[in-house]
């Protein structure tokens, strides 16, 4: 288990993230896409903190504030799907051309 | 076995089992199966992080995701009209850009970790990770810790507000639109 | 952790007392319904019973749904077993006698507890058929509601004994059970317990008003697994209540794991008698109590722990 080992594992994460958000077409499908992207996010911090910051409790921190953006991420996204099933029966980004009101 | 081949040995399967279940997310054709094999990334990279001696954020990760991936398991299905979700979806747009662009993001950033030069301090394997943490949550970063507790309850009344069936003009299923906000006529041509 | 030359013994033991553990719960289960009926015991009948039961299901013929999500069907009912286990393995019978003794036991007992629901749901889920998947969507709503509750009043015994292994939460309980010092603790983890381990009046995803719920389409076998790993994850939450709100190991004469073991079937007698003598709860209004009544009562009970440990 190598620094670059973990690195490149959290980038196939963040690639394979960055494919699903940009490729799929149902809102919750993007956000599994987001998600893999912070997935990624998080083993690199956590490797660095592990591997090349010496421990420090900042590194962890790091780690912490993304699981953050993951859940906030996460709760507007569900409601924001809500929302505009409520009002425009979409489901899927090609049925929302009009993104007013 | 050495305590470090043992090491090595569970990173190699965990990292590989974290990819290829990320990659199957979006191969499979049933919505629940999409959301647990996206749990399964997310618990492979718990179990890597415990082996980095992260524990606590590990179990965490794991904590968080087994709710939230069953949550999008059933979004998937209440909002996909198929009742059980086992019909075969497959639903992408600009399917080869978006292989380039996981591509280029994967190739750039792994580059920039092969390529770097990282300090090599490693963290002593004998210090308590999750005590350091809370002594560093509740004391020099606490300003951080608050401003992400703020911030999840800003978002909770937020996704709340936005989720909420009823408007201020009325039920969101009805419209909820304000008299000035309606979609203009379409002007006569002079 | 144990030497290298045994290290394959600790799965083995957490097998065997979880397995163990099972057997105990279905004997109990059995002896309390007659108490509560007031028939009489029939203590050696009460022993071989589930045996006999298990036999039954072994020889019976598994059943089959159209076009069913095979692989996560079978999956289930060994996630809900290997879950149970998880959690287990951070509970020590004794002094130091975990098998995974490690320093965040309590965040490993919560996190291997928050994947009962994906277990649950996914048996729902993938027998394609309407009650079933019904059964699913309700232990979702249930389980996102109890959660909370048995996340803060955990958090609460580990607070006065700063620190988040069972071991030292247990050992912090040397002078005062958890269960005088935070009296809220117990009675809400008991009615958590109820929930996780969809038991007795919480037993709404395989209740009978949806025809069984998940189990409706198992049989043979995938029902006995099923059945049994259900009562794996009762084990798991009524071994923590006893090492957290009754001081594990502690007590006196006897040895700790007798205590321990002592413990844990008294919980699980309370949980098994609570099925017997309530009626099942509707789950809106379960739903309703666990988000305004206990989530606040659970938040009193960590303020008090924690200005008591100050």
């Amino acid at each position: 288990m190598t620094l670059e080992g973990l690195l490149v594992v959290a980038a196939a994460l963040f690639g394979v993230g960055v494919y699903g958000a940009l490729s799929q077409q149902t809102f919750v499908m993007i956000m599994m896409g987001l998600e893999l992207m912070i997935n990624g996010a998080i083993l690199a911090a956590v490797a660095l903190w592990a591997m090349s910051a010496g421990g420090t409790p900042k590194g962890q921190l790091l780690a912490v504030v993304a699981m953050t953006v993951m859940a906030v991420e996460a709760a507007v996204g569900f409601a924001l799907i809500v929302g505009v099933y409520r009002v425009r029966k979409a489901d899927m980004t090609e049925k929302l051309k009009r993104l007013r009101g | 076995m050495s305590r470090s081949l043992l090491v090595d040995l569970a990173f190699y399967i965990l990292s590989a089992g974290a990819v290829v279940s990320a990659w199957l997310v979006f191969r499979t054709d049933s919505m629940v199966r999409a959301a647990y094999w996206l749990l399964v990334s997310f618990v492979a990279v718990g179990g890597v992080l415990v082996l980095l001696s992260a524990e606590f954020l590990g179990l965490v990760l794991v904590l968080m995701m087994a709710g939230e991936m069953t949550i999008m398991a059933v979004f998937m299905v209440m909002f996909m009209m198929n009742p059980a979700g086992l019909n075969p979806m497959t639903m992408v747009h600009q399917h080869r850009a978006a292989v380039g662009a996981g591509l280029v993001a994967f190739a750039g950033l792994a580059g920039v970790g092969l390529v770097a030069d990282f300090p090599d301090r490693a963290a002593p394997s004998d210090a308590p990770a999750t005590a350091e943490l809370g002594t560093e949550l509740l004391g020099d970063s606490m300003l951080v810790f608050e401003t992400a507790g703020v911030t999840l309850l800003a978002t909770m009344i937020g996704a709340i507000a936005i989720a909420s069936r009823r408007g201020r003009y009325g039920d969101a299923d009805a419209g909820s639109l304000p008299p000035e906000l309606e979609a203009p006529a379409p002007k006569a041509r002079a | 952790m144990s030497g290298a030359a045994t290290w394959w013994l600790a799965p083995l033991a957490l097998g065997a007392a979880l397995a163990g553990g099972v057997y105990l719960t279905a004997v109990l289960d059995r002896l309390v319904a007659r108490a509560v009926a007031g028939v009489p015991l029939g203590v050696p009948d009460a022993l071989v019973a589930p045996a006999r039961g298990a036999a039954l299901l072994l020889l019976s013929p598994p059943a089959a749904t159209e076009r069913p999500d095979a692989q996560s069907w079978a999956l289930a009912p060994a996630l809900l077993a290997a879950v149970a286990a998880a959690g287990t393995a951070a509970i020590p019978l004794g002094p130091g006698l975990a098998v995974a003794d490690v320093p965040d036991g309590i965040v490993l007992f919560g996190a291997a507890m928050a994947l009962v629901m994906v277990a649950v749901f996914l048996h729902g889920w993938s027998a394609n058929s309407a009650m079933p998947l019904l059964g699913g969507y309700r232990f979702v709503a249930q389980a996102l509601s109890y959660e909370m509750p048995l996340a803060l009043v955990l958090i609460a015994v580990a607070l006065p004994a700063q620190s988040l292994a069972v071991g030292d939460i247990v050992v912090a309980q040397e002078h005062i059970w958890n269960v005088v010092r935070q009296p809220l603790g117990l009675p809400i983890f008991l009615v958590t317990a109820a929930g996780l381990g969809f038991w007795g009046p919480l037993a709404l995803p395989d209740a009978a008003d949806v025809a069984g719920g998940t189990s409706v389409e198992a049989a043979g076998s995938a029902l006995l697994a099923w059945r049994a790993a259900r009562a794996a994850v009762l084990v798991a939450a009524a071994a923590m209540a006893a090492a957290a709100f009754l001081g594990g190991w502690l007590g006196p004469v006897l040895p700790g794991p007798v205590w321990m073991v002592a413990k844990t079937a008294a919980v699980l007698v309370a949980i098994s008698a609570a099925g017997h003598l309530l009626a099942r709860v509707r789950l809106e209004r379960f739903v309703v109590v666990a988000w305004t009544v206990l989530i606040p009562l659970a938040l009193v009970d960590v303020f008090a722990s924690g200005i008591l440990a100050l």
